[in-house]
């Protein structure tokens, strides 16, 4: 039982393990521009095709060690560098690499160009796994991008549902997604006066509760017909009926009084643990704590 | 002469002015009302004197300051900030809440539920009164007479007016045995406040066990966003009742909770800083919150007035009773039972009370889950 009981621990840990290790799945291609001849710059003052991943999840993640490709028989080609305290990714946050094949420029300049691209690839740090790809569509003006109509929503299997070709690029920011406004500013347009909120958020708290009360009451009435039939068995079969008198609140109060100070008094639990504590003897000495009984005995040295 | 001129330019008295003498005055009154008429003095000492903390005249960058980058009283404040302090006060007060009474009377529970109708009356007022939807929903669980769950909200939903909301959550929730005895009084009959409710029945350890598991789970289901508070909350009364952890349920519902209440009162006084505390909004958020409790407490009344229309006679309820919807437990439900006796000295409502009152806990958690999710 015992092993079975640490095997279980150490399973639940190694899931655990492979749960964090997974935060690089959260990342997605979320943006592209093949063609750049008049936007974004680089800090080179450069133009060059970019994309741009997106951290779909509420935790950092750190893409140091994960690689960037546009070739499937080379899923490692660009490693991006670890240690780059840029490369931890805020929650719901963009990063943008520059497809130039300039990578000496730095940990956000890939080896490889989007013009010679079919496919762009973002693969897991044990460099087999593809967390996300998109097909590379050459059919665009330049200075247009392809993105998803909401960060980081679509497929990962590089059909590209949920991409479309945007009508501004957006390097390094939202693609007008669900984060483009916050919700207060959403709920100042659709409901100024607070009438629907209001309306809502009681009827869910009435909601939970009244779910709360409807199991209660069942649970009531299973515990009410348990004790009923515990107390017939105790009867052996013998139910008595006794009319109880009619208790007022003084007798209540007063027998609530006297079991509440019999228990403080004698220190009684309302369910007795069965434990038994030992506590420290106050007194100095014990035949519990004394040496003398407790040391074996000294070996005696006889002199002859 | 130039050292003398140098410190005396470093001193409070040389960098004061009238607000922050003025804050040092209102801190002094919390002290007061707390030592001299013991309105809530766990709260009020700690608060009071953080804002006589918070208002010394500081020569800026000496980083000591609570809004000062890594000074220890801003270490401190980041469990109100970040809203860590909220959740661990919610394991101690579920490690202390017997919910028997609610677990005996589970319609008691909807009283709970009416009286949070104070959070989205004071929402939409705060909405009137230009407030932005989030600022109105950190203002308005106000009315849940909650200050953890407060922090918890306002830390994500409107950080710039935590420090007023708190100040004014702890300050009505002090007050709470001003405010809603004069309108329990206004909103029922004479015959209605001599109603005796039922004795509650004796409620089994296993119900009590199985409370806050299913309890968790229903709510949770239901309101995800509320876990950090719903999480601990049941999660602390669990430890308490399941018989087989009592040293992790004494040491939550004592030494914890106590520590987290100093800090919290503490850091939270600290943040009144004047510059920051005293404006125009802070008086508004002040209105706001006196508003949600009046609504609140009244909701909670009508709505046992409402509920007693569907129930038997020998089954109503002492419509005394619903002012402890909100969850400044236990004072609220000390309230219905003292202005019970008021009208029949054998008319003992605190038991019957505290169903309301604990129930109002859980509502205002699942309030606040609603509102994170509507407007975080």
């Amino acid at each position: 039982m015992k092993h079975i009981k640490s095997l279980l621990i150490a399973g639940l840990i190694l899931m655990g393990l492979n749960v964090s290790a997974q935060n690089q799945t959260d990342m997605r291609l979320n943006e592209y521009l093949v063609e750049n001849t008049n936007d974004f710059q680089d800090d080179f003052g450069q133009q060059n095709a970019w994309f741009e991943l997106f951290n779909t999840s509420y935790g950092t993640v750190n893409i140091g060690g994960c690689y960037l490709s546009n070739d499937i028989n080379n899923l490692q080609k660009y490693i991006i560098p670890k240690g780059d305290v840029l490369t931890a990714i805020k929650p719901r946050q963009h990063v943008l690499f520059w497809a130039d094949e300039q990578p000496f420029r730095g940990t956000f300049h890939v080896n490889f160009t989007l013009a010679e691209s079919d496919t762009i690839y973002f693969v897991s740090s044990d460099g087999r796994t593809i967390i996300d790809r998109i097909a590379v569509r050459k059919d665009i003006e330049p200075n247009v991008s392809v993105g998803r109509s909401q960060d980081g929503v679509g497929s990962n299997d590089g059909k590209g549902e949920g991409w479309q070709i945007m009508p501004n690029t957006s390097p390094s920011t939202n693609n007008a997604g669900v984060d483009a406004k916050s919700k207060s500013s959403i709920m100042a347009e659709q409901d100024p006066y607070g009438v629907l909120i209001a309306i809502t958020a009681m009827s869910v708290v009435f909601l939970a509760l009244i779910i709360l009360y409807f199991v209660f009451k069942f649970t009531g009435r299973l515990a009410i017909r348990n004790q009923q039939t515990r107390s017939d068995i105790a009867t052996e079969g013998k139910i008595e009926t006794v009319k109880a008198e009619e208790n007022t609140g003084e007798a209540i109060a007063a027998i609530s009084t006297a079991l509440y100070l019999y228990a403080v008094d004698n220190e009684a639990h309302d369910e007795e643990s069965f434990q038994i504590t030992m506590r420290h003897t106050d007194r100095s000495y014990s035949p519990w704590s004394s040496k003398i009984y407790t040391l074996r005995q000294a070996p005696q040295v006889k002199k002859n | 002469m130039s050292n003398l001129v140098q410190f005396w330019e470093y001193t409070g008295f040389a960098n004061c002015n009238f607000q922050y003498l003025l804050m040092i005055c209102i801190g002094l009154i919390f002290i007061y009302l707390a030592i001299k008429k013991d309105w809530e003095p766990m709260l009020l000492v700690p608060i009071g004197f953080g804002i006589i903390i918070g208002n010394i005249p500081l020569f800026p960058g000496l980083s000591v300051g609570v809004y000062e980058e890594g000074s220890v009283l801003n270490i401190l404040y980041q469990g109100v900030r970040q809203g860590w302090y909220p959740p661990l006060i919610f394991l101690g007060i579920g490690a202390m809440t017997d919910f028997s009474a609610l677990i005996s009377n589970p319609k008691l529970l909807l009283i709970g539920a009416a009286a949070q109708f104070g959070i989205f009356g004071a929402y939409a007022i705060a909405l009137l009164l230009g407030f932005t939807p989030a600022e109105a929903g950190a203002i308005g669980i106000i009315g849940g007479a909650d200050g953890p769950t407060a922090i918890f909200l306002s830390s994500r939903l409107a950080p710039d007016l935590m420090g007023a909301i708190a100040v004014s959550a702890y300050s009505y929730m002090a007050l709470v045995p001003v405010i809603q005895p004069p309108i329990m009084r206004l909103l029922t009959t004479e015959k209605e406040r001599l109603i005796r409710m039922k004795t509650p029945r004796a409620v089994s350890p296993t119900e009590k066990k199985i409370f806050p598991i299913v309890g968790f789970l229903l709510t949770a289901f239901i309101v995800p966003s509320g876990i950090p508070l719903l999480g601990m909350l049941f999660f602390g009364n669990l430890i308490k009742e399941s018989g087989v952890t009592r040293r992790l349920a004494e040491t939550a519902r004592g030494p914890l909770i106590d520590v987290i209440t100093i800090l919290i009162g503490i850091t939270v006084g600290c943040s009144t800083q004047a510059d920051k505390f005293l404006q125009w909004s802070s008086i508004k958020i002040f209105i706001l919150g006196f508003l949600s409790f009046v609504i609140a407490t009244t909701a909670g009344v009508a709505f046992v007035k409402f509920f007693n229309l569907f129930l038997k006679e020998g089954n109503k309820i002492n419509p005394l009773i619903g002012n402890a919807g909100v969850s400044a437990v236990p004072d609220a439900a000390r309230i219905s039972n003292n202005v019970g006796l008021e009208y029949d000295r054998t008319n003992y409502l605190l038991m019957h009370a505290m169903g309301p009152n604990v129930a109002g806990v859980i509502g205002s958690a699942v309030a606040a889950g609603i509102l994170l999710g509507f407007l975080a």
